[in-house]
């Protein structure tokens, strides 16, 4: 299988983005944003629709159009403090109407489309995978310098403001961030299962982990292992990619979130049993240090 | 020295204004109540104090500098914040710490020992020491105020501000908190401002009493007392 170059350059773009992308599905999720990654594909499906129409290259024009729609989300936020799942609402409202009109105005456009909606491994090519590589540079050293920060700005904005954080310039930053993640995973698992990608592993992570450090960890390791299995089940079983890598990421939640109901439920049982006060097993402090 | 200002300052949500032309004054060295009945803009006033929110007119300073010329540390709590994330993925220790974040150029570098140490002695403070393996979403409403409050100690701040922060603490875990309030006062010259529905039992270590009282136009407004000895003084208005 590691003989095809194209399976080369799906397992490395894979690895990579599967690594950033559930360390950024973390504090997406905390931020409550969950939703945010989704609405950014849809965005970037815009300016995918908008580069082919005009003749551009689709994975720049997709690229750019996730960042301004990464900004513009920040913008609406504002707006909609209360409600701030709202702003994702209006944006992938905003975002799939471009991309259906620009559909619908160039007919020969939809043949190319249905790698960017569901992903396929031949679709990365040389240019995508170094979009991808230095997206993902970015993004990685965004996250590993302003982990701090960023740890007590998902905790609380308001407190994070008051102790002189730049929350603003954080906040935008982060945002910019998630779409260049967004609109490099695309070509890998496509716009209807980016997602996936960001937020399963995060998602069973904030569950299982004991600490905000082994969340990130654990759900980068998910997301590695999601992906790898994902493409050699794709390649083995000939699924699409984006398919099968966000079917393996959510048999992994179902299955994490089990065997902790049933660990707990057997060590709730057991706790009833023996009427004992539990004492606080000495654990090694870990954190984001 | 002033700390926090708010000068006829109006302020609301909709289209009516909820605080009204409220003046108040944060002196450093000061322990001071914010109370008044529910929706009576307690919080709201605090969030204007720090700047969190925009008045609608009025003058608003908060001061850059602490009385040593170096910057401000400001500690917030906000109302029932740990309630609000109990499912935050984190070990009590690794969220006493991030505390110490906010101090200047703990961004980049290692927390040393000394810092280490002063989170320690936060949770040790509010009796939390034997919580410190254990994740945030495990504790009770209680053990999550008392980990904020000791965040907010481990940061050493300059004045803390405190919104309801005894919600969920028995009585006896309370008197302790004010008392160790007062200490940081009385020992290390900080300023506290809390909001509380239980003057009673803290009347006596407090400064000064802001109440929020309802206008007879509607919406509220700031009166104060100024010494807080022995019993609830009678409120004085500034208007």
């Amino acid at each position: 299988m590691l003989h095809y170059d194209f399976m080369q350059r799906a397992f490395c773009a894979g690895g990579i983005i599967a690594l950033i992308a559930s360390a950024l599905g973390v504090y997406l999720l905390l931020r409550r944003q969950a939703l945010m990654a989704d609405m950014l594909s849809h965005v970037s499906l815009a300016g995918v629709a908008a580069g082919t129409y005009f003749r551009i290259n689709p994975s720049i024009t997709g690229f750019l159009v996730a960042i301004i729609g990464a900004i513009a989300v920040e913008y609406v936020r504002k707006a909609y403090k209360t409600y701030s799942e709202l702003s994702v609402a209006i944006i992938m409202v905003g975002g799939l109407s471009v991309s259906v009109i620009l559909m619908t105005m160039n007919k020969t456009i939809n043949k190319s489309f249905s790698s960017y909606l569901f992903g396929s491994v031949v679709a990365v090519n040389k240019l995508e995978l170094v979009i991808m590589m230095t997206a993902a540079l970015i993004a990685g050293l965004f996250l590993f310098l302003l982990r701090k920060p960023l740890y007590i700005l998902s905790f609380d904005e308001e407190s994070a403001r008051s102790s002189g954080i730049p929350v603003q310039w954080i906040s935008l930053g982060f945002s910019i961030i998630t779409g260049m993640i967004v609109a490099a995973a695309m070509p890998i698992v496509g716009v209807l299962l980016v997602s996936s990608l960001i937020i399963l592993p995060a998602a069973l992570s904030v569950r299982i982990a004991p600490s905000f450090a082994s969340a990130i960890l654990v759900s980068m390791g998910i997301g590695l292992t999601g992906t790898f299995t994902g493409l050699t089940v794709s390649y083995e079983l000939s699924t699409p990619p984006g398919g099968t890598i966000a079917f393996i990421l959510l048999l992994f939640l179902v299955t994490g979130i089990s065997v902790k109901k049933m660990l707990a439920f057997g060590s709730k049982n057991t706790n009833t049993k023996q009427m004992s006060v539990r004492s606080v097993a000495p654990q090694r402090v870990t954190d984001i240090e | 020295m002033l700390l926090a200002s708010l000068q006829d300052v109006t302020f609301g949500y909709g289209d009516a204004p909820c605080l009204e032309r409220a003046n108040i004054e944060v002196h450093s060295g000061e322990f001071i109540a914010v109370t008044g009945p529910n929706g009576a803009s307690k919080s709201t006033l605090l969030k204007l104090a720090l700047q969190l929110l925009t008045p609608w007119q009025g003058k608003v300073t908060l001061s850059q500098a602490n009385s040593e010329g170096n910057k401000l540390l400001v500690a917030y709590v906000p109302q029932q914040i740990a309630a609000f994330n109990s499912g935050f993925p984190s070990q009590v220790t690794e969220f006493v710490r991030s505390g110490l974040y906010a101090q200047s150029g703990n961004w980049l570098r290692k927390l040393n020992s000394q810092a280490k140490k002063a989170a320690d002695e936060a949770m040790q403070s509010m009796g939390i020491w034997e919580l410190r393996n254990r994740r945030i979403g495990e504790l009770s409403g209680g053990q999550k105020q008392r980990i904020c409050i000791a965040r907010a100690l481990a940061m050493s701040p300059d004045l803390f501000v405190l919104d309801e922060p005894t919600t969920g603490m028995d009585k006896e875990s309370r008197m302790s908190f004010y008392r160790l309030m007062r200490d940081q006062i009385d020992k290390l010259g900080k300023t506290v401002v809390i909001v509380t529905h239980n003057l009673t039992e803290m009347n006596d270590m407090l400064d000064r009493i802001i109440t929020l009282e309802r206008r007879e136009e509607g919406g509220w407004k700031c009166c104060t007392t100024t010494s807080c000895s022995g019993h609830f003084a009678p409120v004085e208005s500034l208007h």
